[in-house]
């Protein structure tokens, strides 16, 4: 009996070590990195002591302002994206040609993962100073874009972060109105509710965690987004990521220390969002048993 | 009790004005900026016009003669390639054997392939050249390789993950070793071949993720393995045209890549459908 | 004057006949069945009852009110599906609330009927828990309190037990049927199991092709089956091709079976011979008797079906199965040769549609 045990215990050991060289590897390049970092945060550099000086260091305004500048861009392109991203979702599940309806599901496919400079480079093609639909708004409607807007600013980032944003929802949105039982809505008619009643007591319910999930999933995507804006603003916007890159390629003369807690931070902010998107993710799958 | 009468509208075949312009919308924000740069691509001039003043194939000759054109790309296909096959050796095996041999670990596995979405790449970059600059493997391909593993392994555990729950590979498992074969031998005699569309689709994925990869790449070895994307950067501060030749180059290969999983994808379902209309 | 009444209704999708010409009358507080095949038509009739299609022609009324033309959520119907139609994002208590708060019910009364319902399909302790937390037959008792919640004038199930296990069928049919006894509510009941459609309604209509077959209780519909199509999907029937001889006899190949009621039918006239495998008997020694029908054949295969024991029987290349009760019978092998006997009362003879 004794002896039984051990062998499952033995057994169970074993089959524990077929999965430690890929747990090795998280290890090496990912575990062991971000907990020295996080170790680092602390450490002054000079002394090698303990410090709090590094989180102390964020109330300036340089840092808090790329912190705002991340969420605020963020939050904005987040919140776009599931508005329109949802509506297009809807348009899209609505269509009555299945052959279309994959095609645009497969485009978004596609699209959602156009980022970084060709992105933004197509963007400057079509919104820079002498871009595309530039000229075109000069010529027919007489309308100068520049200097009001620039494709180097807030808001050119806001539109080239939408372009993955958009098709992004577009794809978590559409398999949670295929969710959407048809039974469900025949029920509640039969039971006397309308339309309305049904999207507002059922539907939007039933939505509600694939919309958070897409919210914070779009939220995160825009956050850690490097490359595009690197591309486009560079110079002209400070964003979290962009700082901490500086930090690395030494283009600033910064305390390591910094960069150290601005990327514990934004771990903290992305990692709760993907915390939530999980969970919401969960709540969907439970519920479309 | 039910006196009122209310005449049931005809149901609508057709899509709606709304669903048209959404659409269109969609469609026109999509489309918009890769047209304009494949058209950027081959004008001549293309700043006080609409349509471009003139249609020239000069700039993809010249991509050829920028200096580091060949070599990035084949710095490129180098990363890719060489983060497949450690994706490969790595992530099917661990994955079969998850799903057989240690389901327990299975949360424990998935969770670890949702991680990455929440690591900016910059803080994985950040974090990987503190630790492993001061030894031999800074600056080195090999942590660069470490590196978009980590960053692309969700895309090749999915596909597999997906299909190794389509095919029941326990059951397949227990069958192939009823008849006497080692786990290793049902792995790469039953277990592969039928996954096979999984892994196909995996390592695309992740060859379309890796050869667009420009964070990683541009803050762990910066100048000293200068991949496309980075020349690609660097000419759209440097030349305009061939910057847009280059993007149609990365815009072209996505395509590609795009429509070669959809084809895999479908050739799969196509042979497990035949495969059920035979029995 | 019944209370739910079919007249001609008709429907048709994307140029396919579901539906033709069905006129069904069905009296208050009776539960009656539509039993077929899938696609027969039966789940689309149902449809149109609930309002959820819109006949192509014909009316229905329902308490002599047509209601052809009303919106579902204006016809006062109680549905039931085959699965997955509770709200997953509210409770049971909520689920069943629903349609009686669409009606603004006060919340006094409200509540009083909620307890009422799940009292009746015996799940009261359910009230807080969410439908994912619960098996299949629980969360279809919840959609029955549901549907009934409301008080509605017609209760419908379509295939409500069919994604349940064979063993929650079975005590779920009786509840619904208890159910329905009790409140008396007209109730129509969709299915393609025979058993349940036999075991649980007041009246069986058969349906195929979109068209009825046959109305008529149980029992009538086992017993008397009017078309070769109820004779065969309700139970097994052997059948024997062959043409009338005379007024009494059908000649099927070379052997003559004696029949009852072959008035009307000609001589030389196409007809079909059926016969249920219970009424057939069979012995292993050459029987004497005569006033019977007797035809001698081997057994080729024996299933233990329980009660009974089924045997297949080759007689001349025709295959014949006769039921035999184990106990009452001498043992009988493979290859064995025997002799079915069975009256000419066990004989239903239908003539051959061309």
């Amino acid at each position: 009996m004794d002896k039984k045990s051990k062998n499952q215990r033995l057994a169970g050991a074993k089959n524990w070590l077929g999965f430690v060289p890929f747990l090795l590897f998280c290890f090496a390049f990912e575990f062991v990195p971000i907990i020295f970092l996080f170790r680092g945060s602390f450490i002054d550099k000079a002394t090698k002591g303990f410090t709090l000086n590094h989180y102390a260091a964020m109330g300036k305004a340089i840092y808090i302002n790329s912190f705002l500048n991340s969420v605020k861009i963020s939050g904005l392109t987040a919140v776009i994206g599931v508005i329109f991203g949802t509506l297009i979702g809807y348009a899209i599940y609505r269509l009555p040609s299945e052959r279309f309806r994959n095609a645009l599901i497969s485009l978004s496919d596609v699209t959602t993962n156009f980022s970084g400079a060709p992105l933004a480079f197509a963007f400057v093609i079509i919104l820079g100073m002498n871009g595309v639909i530039t000229q075109f708004l000069i010529k027919y409607f007489n309308y100068q874009l520049y200097p009001d807007f620039s494709i180097y600013s807030f808001s050119g980032l806001v539109l080239a972060y939408v372009y993955f944003q958009l098709p992004l929802m577009v794809l978590i949105i559409i398999p949670a109105f295929v969710g959407i039982k048809k039974q469900w809505q025949e029920s509640a008619e039969s039971l006397g509710a309308n339309t309305l009643q049904f999207w507002w007591h059922i539907g939007i319910p039933v939505l509600a965690p694939s919309l958070i999930a897409g919210l914070t999933l779009l939220f995160a995507n825009a956050f850690g987004a490097y490359a595009t804006a690197y591309t486009l603003v560079e110079s002209q916007l400070s964003l979290v990521t962009l700082q901490i890159g500086y930090m690395i390629a030494g283009e600033v003369r910064h305390d390591p220390g910094i960069g150290m807690v601005m990327a514990i931070i934004s771990l903290l902010i992305m990692g709760l969002s993907i915390a939530i998107y999980q969970i919401s993710t969960t709540r969907v799958r439970r519920w479309s048993k | 009790m039910g006196k009122t009468q209310i005449v049931k509208k005809k149901e609508k075949v057709r899509p709606g004005a709304w669903q048209i312009i959404l659409i269109a919308g969609f469609l026109f924000y999509m489309f918009i900026p890769i047209i304009s740069t494949y058209l950027f691509s081959v004008a001549t001039r293309w700043d006080r016009t609409i349509l471009p003043e003139g249609y020239t194939l000069e700039f993809y000759g010249k991509t050829f003669e920028a200096s580091y054109f060949l070599s990035s790309l084949r710095n490129s296909i180098i990363l890719s390639v060489s983060t497949i096959f450690v994706s490969l050796v790595l992530i099917v095996p661990t994955t079969y054997w998850v799903h057989v041999r240690l389901p327990q670990a299975k949360p424990i596995l998935d969770m670890l392939m949702i991680l990455p979405f929440g690591i900016p790449t910059v803080v994985l970059a950040l974090a990987l050249v503190q630790v492993y600059n001061p030894t031999p493997l800074g600056h080195s391909p090999v942590l660069l390789i470490g590196a978009v593993f980590i960053y692309s392994m969700p895309f090749m555990y999915r596909p597999i993950s997906n299909a190794l729950n389509a095919i029941d590979a326990q059951t397949l498992t227990e069958a192939g070793q009823s008849l006497g074969a080692t786990t290793g031998q049902v792995l790469l005699k039953v277990i592969i071949p039928n996954i096979f569309a999984g892994i196909i689709s995996g390592s695309l994925l992740v060859f379309a993720t890796v050869f667009a990869e420009f964070t990683l790449t541009k803050l762990i070895l910066g100048a000293r393995f200068k991949t496309f994307p980075l020349l690609l950067v660097e000419y759209t501060r440097i030349n305009g045209n061939i910057a847009a030749a280059f993007s149609v180059i990365s815009f072209t290969i996505a395509w590609l890549v795009s429509i070669l999983i959809l084809w895999v994808g479908k050739k799969s379902q196509g042979a497990s459908a035949e495969a059920v209309r035979s029995h | 004057m019944s209370y739910l009444e079919l007249r001609n209704v008709f429907k048709t999708f994307a140029n396919v006949t579901a539906v033709r010409d069905f006129t069904l009358d069905i009296d208050k507080g009776t539960l009656v069945s539509f039993l077929g095949p899938s696609g027969c038509g039966k789940t689309t009739t149902l449809r149109m009852i609930a309002g959820f299609e819109t006949p192509d022609g014909g009316t229905i009324e329902l308490d002599s009110e047509d209601i052809t033309q009303v919106v579902p959520n204006k016809r006062d119907i109680g549905m039931v599906f085959q699965a997955y139609a509770l709200f997953p994002n509210m409770t049971v208590r909520q689920n069943v609330a629903f349609g009686l708060k669409m009606k603004n019910t006060p919340k006094d009364q409200m509540d009083k009927r909620i307890d009422e319902v799940l009292e009746m399909v015996r799940l009261s302790e359910t009230a807080k828990r969410y439908p994912h937390q619960l098996s299949g037959g629980q969360q279809q008792r919840i959609a029955l309190a549901r549907a009934l919640a409301v008080q509605p004038r017609v209760l419908l199930l379509d295939e409500p037990l069919s994604a349940l296990d064979a063993e929650v069928r079975v005590v779920l049919r009786g509840e619904i049927r208890r159910i329905q006894s009790e409140l008396a509510i007209t109730t129509v009941y969709v299915t393609h199991d025979q058993e349940e459609a036999l075991s649980i309604s007041d009246k069986v209509v058969v349906m195929e092709g979109g068209v009825i077959q046959q109305v008529g209780t149980p029992e009538e519909i086992y017993r008397a089956p009017q078309t070769r199509f109820v004779a065969t999907f309700i139970g097994t029937a052997n059948q024997f091709f062959g043409k009338v001889q005379d007024k009494q006899h059908v000649l099927v190949d070379e052997l003559s079976l004696e029949v009852e009621n072959l008035e009307g039918c000609a001589a030389g006239q196409q007809v079909v011979v059926l016969v249920r495998p219970e009424y057939i008997q069979v012995t292993t020694q050459k029987p004497e008797r005569s006033g019977c029908n007797i035809v001698s054949g081997v057994v080729e295969t024996i299933t233990f079906h329980g009660a009974v024991t089924r045997l297949g029987v080759n007689a001349n290349n025709q295959r014949i199965v006769a039921d035999i009760n184990v106990s009452e019978t001498e043992p009988i092998g493979l290859n064995q040769k025997v002799w079915l006997l069975f009256g000419s009362n066990a004989c239903k003879v239908m003539a051959v549609d061309k």
